[in-house]
């Protein structure tokens, strides 16, 4: 097979962020086979990417109705580092968490950029509907910055459930709205889960710059790439669930592996890829911590999930009703 | 002449703040913290089933991530009656642990250093040491491609800025590797968590992570490498910094406040429950040359909304506070409502910490004129992380030892169901310092749920009395000579850590000024 060709300038500047270039590769291949391309070809054009992006592209990260938890799990983010991404993949105009400037000349930097066009919008937290003045930045209403950014934006992205389809303050007397309600006819990619995964910012800004296209969406906005699959056909607890064998009490270690359903597990009725994926470097995630799945990353999250740790939300009501009717057989799937 | 001014946002803080301040000659003579958005939460709880809180409430915040879910998990343990078995309890403080040592060094690298080096002084840099070179030859490559976002724009350095090219580079690589010290802390915390930010594991009656011998090992294993960096890197860095060049700014004091501190005490060190690695008390007045430390009275703690975007009370205790909002208030300027424990306003967080347990190597740097402000709170941020690394190393022997008895448990499985009725207080001490979270159950549904966060203590505008908040008091006399360039006021602000979701009590950040943030 024809290797791919790093050159010394990036091989060097790579080692800086404590990457190898054997790491590198393995990321790439990793991501083309996301993709579905094949690895050299991928390599090949992240790399093309990286050494002609002389102008980086411009990005403004909004905080709306927000917790910071996707800002720090973006943080966590680790091939390709942070750091890299940040100073050298993109240019990061406005960040609330992140940025150095405060007060007057963050907003100027804001408005600058917005003025300019052509950015990468990502948006974070929702948009309160029921009072702008339940959100105020710069002295100014959250939802009238984003109107305004949006406007001109090449691309938006919105990250974690609250920005996506409302969240936990789309429960609220807020009445925090995600950004399918927000802007209304706008192409928005999004990205749930709370928080988001950092790989999903990444590879969706990666896969961006690397082809100049939006992945493929499904009828929800989020990519087919990273939510395709229910998070239940790939939970290694699954043929617990199968074979009715719930966990009850946390303590049995004969139980630790069981299905967690009665604990209050949305899994069946959830697409993510997080069982594959995993969290944290692949250290773990929800369900392997001996916790339910919580349907983060569907549009009924919170209102439709709770309680949380019971079969007797409306989704659990749903999955509980679905699996008397054989649904989830494994011959019919 | 007084002039206003007012920074809104103030950035590299978890949440929407603004602050504003009035000055006169060179100094700040009055300032008002407004907490600028609102999301509700704890209203949103009423009728849910009590469960439901600890993963709910844990969203306050994402940068202090789970802290809530602790504190929520404590209180629902008192209503529901339940008995946290030892090792739920070792697996609780070790991921929180994991979360206290990601988080200290986020503030101080991520969201403050910047405002104490003059970073472009690293193209003075003289030496030869090669990954410092390639640090030089990044940051002069994005000043020549004419795009130095995020790093600018950025208020001018001042006289306290550091500008030894050596120290500043130095500090940006450290910069650079705290990034991924703190992201490889929060896996550590994800091996029992889940997954961060926001752990899945902790839930009423202890945690839902079944442990193994393999976990431990790994855990030690990652805790190893966060201490070497600790102990060799974040706290000389913050010792070198604060008795060196920034020795000027902490003898002046800047950032001082009212010096009334409290802390509620936490991390268990055994199953008595007793003894724990950050006491509780009170301060009322400090005199460092004698610390009296006063009890801790949990019933003395009220939350005042005079001056806050809430339905007009008089000052109440958690137990019966409210979370109706009224945006039309014309005295209000703030989501945070006013805590105060026996009516005065407290500070609460690791200067707090380390003055009530009287820790000698605080004590020590205030003998050498650091006096407790900016500078100090830094320090004590540095300090107590030590603290925590060490405590998590015994958590971890005793959890290996524990894990082999017969009869293990992580969970009390008898009391998983909520009560007909109850009430309950939880208290813990996250990295931001004192919280507190009440419940009331009703029909085994939460009838009334109110959380007193550490930056509602510190963020508070002033109560009934016309008493500023701590964050207020502490802006006073701050030296401002140009209104341009507030840098002192950005300093005094973030070295509280501000949390402002989550102070913004539990979900409601201030503000509401619809002034511009301009200089007036």
């Amino acid at each position: 097979m024809k290797k791919p060709v790093i050159s010394k300038e990036i091989e060097g500047f790579l080692e800086l962020k404590g990457v190898s270039r054997r790491d590198f590769l393995k990321y790439c291949a990793a991501t083309a086979a996301i993709f579905g391309i094949s690895e050299f070809d991928f390599t090949s054009k992240v790399v093309h990417a990286m050494e002609t992006a002389s102008k980086k592209p411009p990005v403004i990260w909004l905080e709306g109705q927000d917790c910071a938890g996707c800002t720090i799990s973006f943080l966590g983010v680790m091939y390709p580092p942070v750091i890299s991404v940040i100073l050298d993949k993109i240019s990061l105009r406005y960040h609330e968490t992140a940025m150095v400037a405060s007060g007057e000349m963050a907003e100027h930097a804001l408005h600058e950029t917005i003025k300019a066009g052509g950015y990468v919008l990502i948006v974070e937290g929702s948009v309160p509907s029921a009072d702008d003045r339940y959100c105020m930045i710069g002295g100014k209403p959250f939802r009238k910055t984003l109107e305004e950014a949006a406007s001109k934006a090449g691309a938006i992205i919105a990250v974690g459930s609250c920005a996506t389809y409302g969240g936990i303050p789309g429960a609220t007397v807020t009445k925090g709205i995600g950004l399918d309600k927000a802007l209304p006819g706008k192409t928005v990619i999004n990205l749930p889960t709370c928080p988001v995964h950092p790989d999903r910012v990444a590879g969706t800004i990666l896969y961006f710059l690397t082809t100049g296209k939006v992945p493929e969406l499904d009828k929800l906005g989020r990519p087919v790439m990273y939510y395709g699959d229910l998070i239940h056909d790939n939970c290694r607890r699954r043929a617990h669930f199968d074979a009715g064998r719930f966990l009850n009490d946390w303590n049995d270690p004969k139980q630790k592996d069981w299905c967690l359903f009665q604990k209050g597990c949305k899994g069946p009725m959830t697409n993510a890829d997080c069982p594959v994926r995993r969290w944290n470097d692949g250290i773990n995630f929800c369900i392997d911590c001996g916790a339910p799945c919580n349907g983060c990353a569907e549009p009924g999250f919170y209102a439709e999930m709770t309680p949380i740790y019971t079969a007797e939300s409306e989704t659990s009501k749903k999955i509980y009703a679905l699996r008397k009717n054989g649904h989830f057989n494994r011959e019919k799937a | 002449m007084a002039q206003k001014i007012k920074i809104d946002p103030i950035t590299r803080i978890e949440g929407h703040l603004a602050i504003e301040v009035e000055i006169e000659n060179g100094v700040v003579k009055d300032a008002w913290s407004s907490g600028t958005m609102a999301r509700g939460f704890e209203a949103l709880l009423t009728g849910k089933d009590p469960r439901d809180a600890s993963y709910v409430t844990s969203r306050f915040c994402g940068v202090c991530y789970s802290v809530h879910q602790m504190a929520s998990a404590r209180c629902l343990d008192a209503a529901f009656g339940a008995k946290v078995p030892w090792g739920g309890t070792l697996i609780r403080n070790l991921v929180m642990a994991a979360e206290f040592i990601y988080d200290h060094a986020l503030h101080f690298y991520q969201l403050s250093a910047l405002d104490y080096i003059d970073i472009m002084a690293i193209a003075e840099y003289k030496g030869k040491d090669k990954d410092l070179l390639a640090i030089k030859d990044k940051i002069i490559a994005l000043v020549q491609s004419k795009d130095t976002y995020p790093l600018t724009p950025r208020y001018k350095p001042d006289e306290y800025c550091v500008k030894d090219p050596d120290l500043v580079i130095t500090a940006v690589k450290h910069y650079i590797d705290a990034l991924k010290m703190h992201a490889e802390a929060r896996n550590m915390g994800a091996i029992w968590g889940g997954r961060t930010p926001h752990y899945q594991n902790i839930v009423v009656g202890g945690v839902t992570s079944y442990p193994d011998i393999n976990q431990v090992a790994r855990f030690r294993t990652m805790l190893d490498k966060q201490a070497k960096f600790i102990n060799e890197v974040y706290i000389p860095d913050v010792m070198t910094f604060g008795t060196g060049p920034l020795l000027p700014l902490a003898k002046a004091g800047i950032g001082g406040g009212h010096y009334n501190y409290l802390a509620y005490g936490a991390f268990e060190k055994d199953p008595s429950g007793k003894n724990l690695v950050f006491p509780s008390g009170v301060v009322i007045g400090l005199n460092p040359a004698d610390i009296k430390v006063q009890k801790f009275d949990p019933e003395k703690i009220t939350e005042s909304v005079k001056y806050a975007w809430y339905k007009e009370n008089k000052p109440v205790h958690p137990y019966n506070g409210e979370q109706i909002f009224n945006l039309d208030k014309k005295e209000a300027y703030s989501f945070v409502k006013a805590p105060r424990y026996d009516g005065y306003p407290m500070e609460v967080g690791p200067l707090a910490r380390m003055i009530i347990a009287k820790n000698p190597t605080l004590l020590d740097l205030v003998s050498k004129g650091v006096k407790p402000g900016a500078v100090a709170r830094h320090a004590a941020r540095a300090i107590e992380t030590k603290i925590i690394v060490d405590a998590a190393y015994e958590w971890l022997d005793q959890l290996q030892t524990e894990m082999t008895k017969p009869g293990f448990k992580i969970h009390d499985t008898e009391h998983w169901d909520p009560p007909a009725n109850g009430m309950g207080a939880g208290f813990f001490e996250p990295p931001r310092g004192a919280l507190g979270h009440w419940i009331k159950i009703k029909d085994k549904k939460i009838e009334n749920y109110q959380a007193v966060v550490p930056s509602t203590w510190n963020a508070s505008p002033r109560c009934e009395k016309g008493v500023r908040g701590q964050y207020e008091e502490s802006l006073i006399g701050a030296p401002v000579p140009d209104p341009d360039n507030p840098i002192n006021v950005v300093r005094i602000i973030r070295s509280f850590d501000p949390c402002l979701a989550c102070a913004i009590h539990i979900i409601d950040p201030q503000t509401n000024e619809i002034k511009k943030f301009t200089i007036a």
